[in-house]
């Protein structure tokens, strides 16, 4: 480099080295790469998160967890059975406890938006729906829920971490009900799919909101329990349209597709099981024949048998039947209720 | 901010140059090449504008911050990886692999000094026996006695034996762990690693001060650590860590289920303050029991925790607590519900005294309370079949090694044998009698110059200016008088009753002829003396040893410290529904040939204030000498 340039030189160095600090305060505070949060972001997305009370029994829980979305006292969760009760109740962070009603519910998104039935003048921490960011795959992520149940009252939820793992649409199931949303969603490599976690809140280490946690489901191929969350991006306007009172499509649209069903022949074929003749559209779940040897022989089924439940799903048909018992795949174990002579008996199937 | 540009460069350690197989990186890849910044020096700055240079300013600018951040951060993560791997290093000897003597199966636990003592979890140790043995990291075994359990806190102290120079742990604060905190858990899931090295697994504190209920079980896991850290069967009983290395806690339980019994991302440990509150109680070889505070408390809808019910026993009831009153504080920490009560009840053993702060009509109060027995267990209680430690194995691995010893080693050592005493009420009494003996010993030697092993003791005293007390005490083998402010009082010593106690210092005499007994330094004096732990002694601020001796019904807690081979302070326990006697001794010194304190202070169980007695004189009774003689 020559010298006549020396002076020019300087002043670009001079800039750059200005703009280098800028540019570099910058980065440097976001780039943070790992899962430590300050104690005032844990402690005010703490703050945002419900703990919820409704409906369960057998093996379904009747806790979960909810987001509150405004400070009127609006929450959204993830639409499953918890949802579907007139005394549904949320308790607050701070220990308050709240009747709850339901606003409105999208099963295209599996969401559904509540209202703490507040006094005037409450008001809520909440998250922002508009600050919901859409980060990339490898973010260090924070997801809030009361897992488990574990806190009460005022106690705050449970914490736990990982990082974004793909963004990818989901095939997944859970018995008979396939996951509808067809967008992209976030798997997380932190276990939140767990009793209760539904409906808690996927955060980055900044605090920034990103997604729902989302429900209790196994991927249709791998039949792994999968750990996801739903994009609040994706969300927010279903939560928008819901909070604005009207109404969505409570169906989806794929809804009446076809269920894959087991027939008759590979029922007989498979398991050695012949079922009463399915004559009326509601046939029950009756056993006409068990062969000899058959998986169905080996499992202890009788001839006679009222098939009541498969794992936790009531079954009200043979199709039922039919249909809940396609959904397994080979190997897998199926807890099987049966009535026999007005006794509920518990068997075990080996899906052949 | 794009996470993924900047990842690779401490992620995988890439060089700065392009590589043009990756797309996604090609944004660093291009603007840090050397060459594409010499060019563009080089050729351009002859001709350069003052927008043109300040383009270039820009350039290089995003150019040295897209270098430099990187280098930061990867700077600091690598140095956050050479301090955890430092760190490691150092724990790790200190971990142990817990098995039953056939190495069938068993947990982790973790050395807390070099003479060998570990911690582990109860449910690891009862399905393993008396003798058991342990892996360390340097891949040899060691045989390990029990010596103490506390099966409701899920507790259990072993010792190693064969060394003295054991690497061991060093506890941090529990107390100070928050939500977000990094955490280590180091153990040996499904007995992975045939040559101990132990397992490590990484994450973040979910919770603290969490209640876990028992749960068909006594086993009750309360003010514990919940963490996401991957915690599996074999795991239990193994150290948590905080990301500095300081001992936290013992990871003990997980929430399992549908899963089965690995991890889902919700495990409990123990914290460590409640661990340090037990290992003085499991030296001693006991059983150690949890307390009951004789009342329950409620949260009621506006968020107070008041009393449900309350015995009237109680010393909480005596303390003025009634159903409704409500609860402030409970061992100095602020109440907010129900469990806050039981997290703070269960971090305490039995017979612990606890400051509680409460409010009722009249105002605020405060005082103190001691904790009664909760299971009163004589026996190591037996577990339920499921939560007992199986072998555990790797659910992927079936072929993976059943079991990690030669089945036909020999069982335990006969030198060991010698190590365990089995007895009801005790865990293994041999270590109660090495603590009880290490205690009475010494205090025999410093009676020896008391020589009159019956004698009869006139003591005179003086209270502090303002009670105005002052009187004499005879003390004799069969009873105990006391002239207070020229007021006589008697006590027998073989029948003692409550009324014949002076009003102003109530339990004295019968507190003084326990002294007595004590002093002789003759176990026939009592029923039962036994090595009872370690305790925080409130009006002296300190911990001290406890030694308990049972006489008819009165027990008596002797509190002896560092300083002297002398009580420092007595509990005495002498009639259901009154506070117990409490004194200080202070002073200690030969006084005309008697081993006497020069002070005695009694403390009230309200406020623990003390109000001080001041020997004047001790003088032993010649008269006395026809006692020692009789038949």
């Amino acid at each position: 480099m020559s010298m006549c340039v020396t002076r020019p030189f300087k002043r670009v160095c001079w800039k750059a080295l200005i703009l280098t600090l800028l540019f570099a305060s910058d980065r440097c505070c976001a780039s943070q790469s790992d899962f430590r949060a300050t104690a005032e972001v844990l402690r005010s997305q703490q703050q945002t998160i419900v703990k919820l009370f409704g409906a369960g029994g057998g093996s379904l829980d009747s806790y979960g967890t909810g987001t509150l979305v405004s400070g009127d006292g609006h929450v959204v969760t993830v639409w499953n059975h918890l949802i579907s009760t007139g005394y549904l109740t949320a308790i607050t962070a701070d220990g308050r406890k709240f009747s709850v009603d339901v606003v409105g519910t999208s099963a295209e998104y599996d969401l559904a938006v509540l209202k703490l039935r507040s006094e005037p003048g409450d008001s809520f921490a909440h998250i922002d729906l508009t600050k919901a960011s859409n980060p990339d795959p490898g973010t260090p992520v924070l997801a809030f829920s009361n897992m488990f149940h574990v806190a009460t009252g005022n106690e705050p939820v449970s914490l736990v971490h990982g990082v974004i793992a793909a963004k990818i649409p989901l095939e997944a199931t859970q018995g008979r009900w396939t996951f509808p949303l067809k967008s992209p969603v976030w798997l997380v490599d932190a276990i939140t799919n767990n009793s209760g976690a539904a409906g808690g809140l996927l955060t980055d280490t900044a605090g920034i909101p990103i997604g729902l946690i989302g429900r209790e489901i196994r991927h249709s191929t791998s039949r792994t329990w999968v750990n996801y969350a739903v994009p609040l991006t994706t969300l927010k306007p279903v939560i928008e349209t819901l909070l604005s009172g009207k109404k969505l499509d409570s169906t989806p649209k794929d809804a009446a597709a076809k269920v894959p069903v087991i027939s008759d022949q590979e029922l007989t074929a498979r398991f050695g099981l012949t079922m009463l003749p399915n004559v009326v559209e509601r046939t029950p779940a009756w056993i006409d024949t068990v062969a000899k040897n058959s998986i169905a022989a080996k499992c202890g089924l009788q001839r006679g048998d009222l098939i009541v439940l498969v794992n936790d799903a009531v079954i009200t048909s043979v199709t039922d039947f039919q249909q809940q018992i396609a959904a397994f795949r080979s190997g897998e174990r199926v807890a099987l209720t049966i009535n026999r002579d007005q006794q509920l008996l518990p068997l075990d199937l080996q899906i052949p | 901010m794009n996470h993924v540009n900047v990842r690779p460069f401490w992620q995988n350690g890439l060089p700065l140059k392009a590589d043009h197989s990756a797309p996604a990186q090609g944004n660093y890849c291009e603007v840090i090449q050397p060459s594409f910044l010499r060019s563009q020096l080089g050729a351009n700055f002859r001709q350069a504008s003052k927008i043109n240079l300040w383009l270039q300013c820009i350039l290089i600018a995003f150019t040295m911050a897209a270098i430099a951040v990187p280098t930061v951060a990867q700077q600091t993560v690598v140095e956050r990886e050479t301090a955890r791997v430092e760190t490691l290093r150092k724990i790790s000897p200190s971990i142990v692999c817990v098995m039953d003597p056939k190495g069938q199966g068993g947990g982790s636990g973790v050395l807390i000094s070099a003479d060998g003592y570990a911690i582990t979890n109860y449910h690891v140790t009862s399905g393993c026996g008396t003798f058991m043995k342990c892996g360390l990291s340097d891949g040899k075994l060691y045989d390990a006695v029990i010596v103490g359990i506390d099966p409701t806190g899920d507790i259990a102290l072993i010792q190693l034996q064969g060394r003295t120079d054991f690497s061991f742990a060093i506890p941090g604060d529990s107390d100070q762990v928050q939500v977000g905190d990094e955490v280590m858990a180091l153990g040996n899931p499904f007995l992975l690693a045939s040559d101990f090295t132990p397992t490590v697994t990484y994450g973040i504190v979910s919770g603290v001060r969490r209640y876990q209920y028992p749960a068909n079980t006594f086993l009750e896991y309360t003010d514990c650590i919940q963490i996401d850290a991957s915690i599996n069967p074999g795991n239990s009983g193994g150290p948590l860590f905080d990301i500095e290395g300081r001992w936290i806690g013992i990871n003990g339980r997980a929430s399992f289920e549908k899963r089965g019994r690995v991890n889902s991302g919700a495990a409990y440990a123990i914290s460590v303050n409640q661990i340090q509150k037990f290992i003085g109680h499991l030296k001693c070889g006991l059983i150690v029991d949890h307390g009951v505070a004789e009342f329950t408390v409620a949260t009621s809808d506006a968020g107070e925790v008041t009393v449900a019910q309350v015995s009237a026993l109680s010393d909480a009831y005596r303390r003025g607590l009634r159903p409704g009153t409500q609860v402030l504080s409970f061992a100095g920490r602020l109440l907010t519900s129900a469990n806050d009560f039981q997290n703070v009840l269960g971090i305490f053993p039995e017979g612990t005294r606890l400051p509680l702060t409460w409010r009722d009509r009249d105002g605020l109060h405060a005082g103190t309370i001691r904790l009664r027995p909760l299971h009163a267990f004589q026996k190591a209680p037996e577990l339920p079949e499921e939560r007992r430690q199986r072998p555990p194995q790797d659910p992927e691995q079936q072929d993976s090694e059943e079991h990690l010893l030669d089945t036909t080693a020999d069982e335990v050592p006969e030198a060991l044998q010698s190590l365990f005493v089995a007895r009801d009420g005790f865990c293994n009494y041999y270590f109660n009698e090495m603590q009880r003996l290490r205690v009475l010993t010494a205090l025999k030697e410093r009676m020896a110059s008391n020589g009159d092993p019956k004698p009869v003791w006139g003591v005179t005293f003086n209270s502090d200016p303002g009670s105005q007390l002052a009187g004499e005490l005879t003390i004799a083998a069969s009873a105990v008088g006391m002239n207070l402010n020229n007021r006589p009082f008697l006590q027998s010593t073989t029948d003692p009753q409550i009324d014949e106690e002076s009003p102003q210092l109530p339990g004295l005499l019968i507190a003084m002829n326990q002294v007595r007994r004590l002093l002789s330094c003759d176990a026939a004096e009592f029923t039962e003396q036994q090595a009872a732990g370690r305790t925080f002694h409130l009006p002296l601020k300190k911990d001290v040893d406890v030694l308990l001796t049972r006489e008819g019904v009165r027990t008596c807690r002797w509190y002896f410290d560092e300083s002297s081979t002398l009580p420092v302070a007595v509990d005495l326990e002498y009639a259901q529904g009154i506070d117990d006697a409490r004194l200080l001794f202070a002073d200690w010194a030969d006084r005309n040939g008697v081993v006497f304190p020069g002070r005695i202070g009694l403390i009230s169980g309200i406020q623990e204030d003390v109000r001080w007695l001041n020997i004047d004189n001790v003088t032993v009774n010649k008269s006395a000498a026809p006692e020692k003689t009789k038949p």
